[in-house]
């Protein structure tokens, strides 16, 4: 297959073979990190910079360990606070990384629309979105796809349940956009106050009842449930979410037998999971994790070490 | 000076003639409407509009020229300029300026600055409250004395339901109209974009139709009860025309008006663009459905006015991330040829009439008393004129525009039907002569 794409901002613009092959891609680059010596030459010589302007551990680490297993040259670019804050604006920082020569820049940003707008003002970088706002955060979406399709074999006709924070997740938003290309089909439930107003163009359908909503799901997967949520008055109180909304072994055992157990970290127990479920043995949390390197290096291979054109 | 602008279909701000005629400008005022022989020491000051159409001069209800206090993103003189070279002869600009135009000596100060400006006639709006803080009257009648043509908190709504009664009831005798910017700001706290489509897609906060349309109502009634007109300005949804046609089948003294961008764009430019900032406007922009039924009030005269809701700013506010963004479109330059392309591409839903009334007669019969000879052709009227030239295709460049804005979604975009020259009180204050 020939590799089109150079950088990565939402999956909308992938199709499901490059999905596919990326995923293949994946599996060699998790074979890798079963070896001794972890690291290939692929991207030596390159410059990839983290930029990060909200907090992230897991993101940036399993970024950072994809850039190095692959060689390349790695610097962290952390601002915190808001860019107003801290005076330079996104399109300065932009091209202060490509005058020292970036070949590629992650970017975690809170503001929608942020990941887009670095790659317009960047003539020669490749961009991976790490999360944009509430947007998107499609190396999320890639690496539990891989997840699921390594443990299901394939999506098609696929079940899978998102239970959660629906409209402020921009984990929720790339998964649907994913798995519907991968031929899952996507149910979600949650409060309504969480639920954006218009599902049809993601062609995802809402179950008010969880427990209908899992009902022979092959994946339920569980959003991060946001403190400030309350305060904003969207439900009343983290116990009435648990109680109404949270997966525990009820609610688990109305999906398919072998279900998956997903979550994007980090895990709030007992607001949105159990510590049951969450620790049990449907659970892939853990095998998340590792797939995010395994996919984020594919991604890196094939955009920055292959032929990436776009 | 003395012009004459020949051959030209006239249209007197109801009706477009069939048959090509001379105005004959003198003194200011239009002297003659048919046949007039060019006479001796005019040849410099006539004009063949063969195929061109002559229209009272366009008025533009609401603009934003940032003066006094945020001169680096437009200036009276430069939005002036910037107006007439979009064929207006006259603006009506905003009062949520720094400090807000909230008393008679800040409408002196914008009526002044307007005055020495070269370009269209730049007609004041004042608060309805003082400071534009929403909390009691400004000094309402002083500032009709001193020349305020509405009175509007716009860039918010007079959200205390009491004060806009009390607003109401005070001008009911002062002649201005009190023009509301419909939004329940409660609704949409925190909203960057329509509650719909782009919210979900972006996950940003959405503003619901159901902020604007409830605002009408609530002013709807308030009118009705006071017995004092009220204009709603930039209408953006399908239930807001609704409520508007409703209330004026009622009889209720209720006008309202729609921006050129509501009118051409809706809320999938702003996820096709990935959240590009210069899509960002309040009202939102909002679905394809709301967008049609802009149209529809707009060709079964629901609509009293279109506008530009020109929003200026400097490229380094504007150049950020959406989010991060300024609200508002810049757009005095382009928004007839923007309107009118569009209007040609729905395949002409109205009479050519119906729009060029939006921008003379419509809006002119809102300003006060004193303004009513404005947006028509008429012997012994101003000469305030706009001519149209349905012929002229032209790409929009904000790097020529007389505005100091220099970033609008119009960018690029190829238009017909251009204004080509623009005249207020006999003087040519924009006009591409051969």
């Amino acid at each position: 297959m020939e590799w089109k794409h150079r950088s990565l901002i939402d999956l909308d613009t992938w199709s499901r073979e490059e999905i596919e092959y990326l995923l293949e891609n994946a599996k060699n680059m998790e074979d890798l990190l079963d070896r001794p010596i972890k690291k290939v030459p692929a991207l030596r010589g390159k410059l990839v910079v983290n930029l990060f302007y909200e907090p992230s551990t897991r993101t940036r680490v399993s970024f950072e360990l994809a850039e190095k297993f692959l060689s390349a040259d790695v610097v962290n670019w952390s601002v915190s606070g808001s860019s107003s804050v801290k005076g330079e604006t996104l399109r300065d920082t932009a091209w202060t990384l490509e005058s020292m020569g970036a070949d590629a820049v992650v970017i975690r940003h809170g503001a929608v629309g942020s990941a887009a707008y670095l790659k317009n003002k960047l003539k020669r970088s490749a961009v991976f979105n790490g999360g944009d706002g509430t947007h998107a955060h499609p190396t999320q979406a890639l690496l539990d796809i891989y997840t699921a399709w390594k443990r299901l074999g394939h999506l098609d006709g696929k079940k899978m349940t998102i239970i959660g924070d629906i409209q402020h997740s921009r984990v929720a938003r790339s998964n649907m956009i994913g798995f519907k290309t991968m031929g899952a089909n996507v149910v979600l439930s949650g409060p309504p106050t969480l639920l954006p107003p218009d599902l049809e163009s993601f062609g995802a359908v809402y179950e008010a009842n969880p427990f209908e909503a899992v009902k022979e799901a092959d994946i339920v997967y569980l959003l991060r449930i946001q403190k400030e949520r309350q305060d904003e008055g969207l439900f009343p109180s983290l116990d009435e979410y648990f109680l109404t909304y949270g997966a525990d072994e009820r609610l688990i055992k109305a999906a398919a037998k072998e279900a998956l157990i997903m979550h994007p970290g980090p895990v709030n127990r007992r607001v949105e999971i159990e510590s049951a479920v969450a620790d049990g043995p449907q659970s892939a949390i853990l095998a998340q994790v590792r797939s995010g390197v395994a996919v984020r290096m594919a991604l890196l291979y094939l955009c920055l070490g292959g032929a990436g054109k776009e | 000076m003395t012009i004459l602008l020949r051959n030209g279909l006239i249209f007197d701000g109801e009706k477009l003639g069939e048959k090509a005629k001379d105005v004959l400008i003198e003194g200011g005022k239009i002297q003659k409407v048919g046949e007039t022989q060019p006479q001796r020491g005019m040849e410099n000051h006539t004009y063949d509009l063969d195929g061109k159409i002559v229209c009272p001069g366009f008025i533009d209800l609401h603009v934003h020229l940032r003066d006094p206090g945020q001169e680096w993103r437009e200036d009276i003189p430069s939005g002036a300029l910037a107006a007439a070279a979009g064929g207006f002869s006259t603006v009506v600009a905003m009062p949520n300026t720094d400090p807000p135009i909230d008393c008679a000596s800040l409408v002196q100060y914008v009526m002044n600055r307007g005055m020495s400006s070269q370009g269209a006639r730049v007609l004041p709006a004042g608060t309805v409250t003082k400071g534009r803080s929403g909390e009691r009257l400004a000094e309402l009648a002083k500032m009709a004395a001193a020349g305020a043509v509405f009175f509007t908190d716009d860039g918010s709504p007079v959200w205390k339901s009491g004060l806009l009664h009390k607003a109401l009831l005070y001008t009911r005798n002062l002649g201005v109209r009190i023009m509301e910017h419909p939004e329940d700001l409660d609704l949409s706290r925190g909203a960057q974009v329509n509650w719909g489509y782009s919210s979900s897609r972006s996950g940003l906060k959405g503003s619901p139709v159901s902020s604007e349309v409830s605002d009408i109502h609530r002013g709807i009634h308030l009118s009705e009860e006071t017995g004092s007109p009220v204009h709603f300005t930039h209408v953006s949804s399908k239930k807001g025309i609704e409520a508007v046609r409703l209330a004026k089948r009622q009889g209720l003294s209720v006008t309202a008006d729609v921006t050129c961008h509501h009118l051409v764009l809706d809320e999938s430019a702003v996820v096709d663009s990935r959240y590009d900032s210069l899509f960002k406007v309040n009202p939102p922009l909002r679905s394809s459905t709301d967008r049609d039924a802009l149209w529809e009030g707009i060709c079964d005269g629901t609509v009293d006015a279109i506008i530009t809701d020109h929003a200026p700013y400097h490229s380094d506010e504007k150049d950020v991330p959406f989010q991060e963004a300024p609200f508002g479109i810049a757009s005095l330059e382009c928004a007839v040829a923007a309107v009118l392309t569009e209007w040609n591409n729905r395949g002409k839903p109205c009479p050519l009439e119906r729009m060029l009334y939006l921008w003379t007669a419509g809006p002119a019969r809102l300003l006060p008393k004193k303004w009513s000879n404005l947006g028509k052709i008429r012997e012994g009227g101003p000469a305030d004129i706009t001519v149209l030239d349905p012929g002229i295709e032209k790409t929009v460049d904000p790097s020529l525009w007389r505005s100091k804005a220099k970033m609008t979604p119009w960018k690029g975009r190829t238009f017909a039907n251009w204004p080509i020259m623009t005249i207020v009180e006999g003087r040519i204050v924009f006009g591409e002569t051969e």
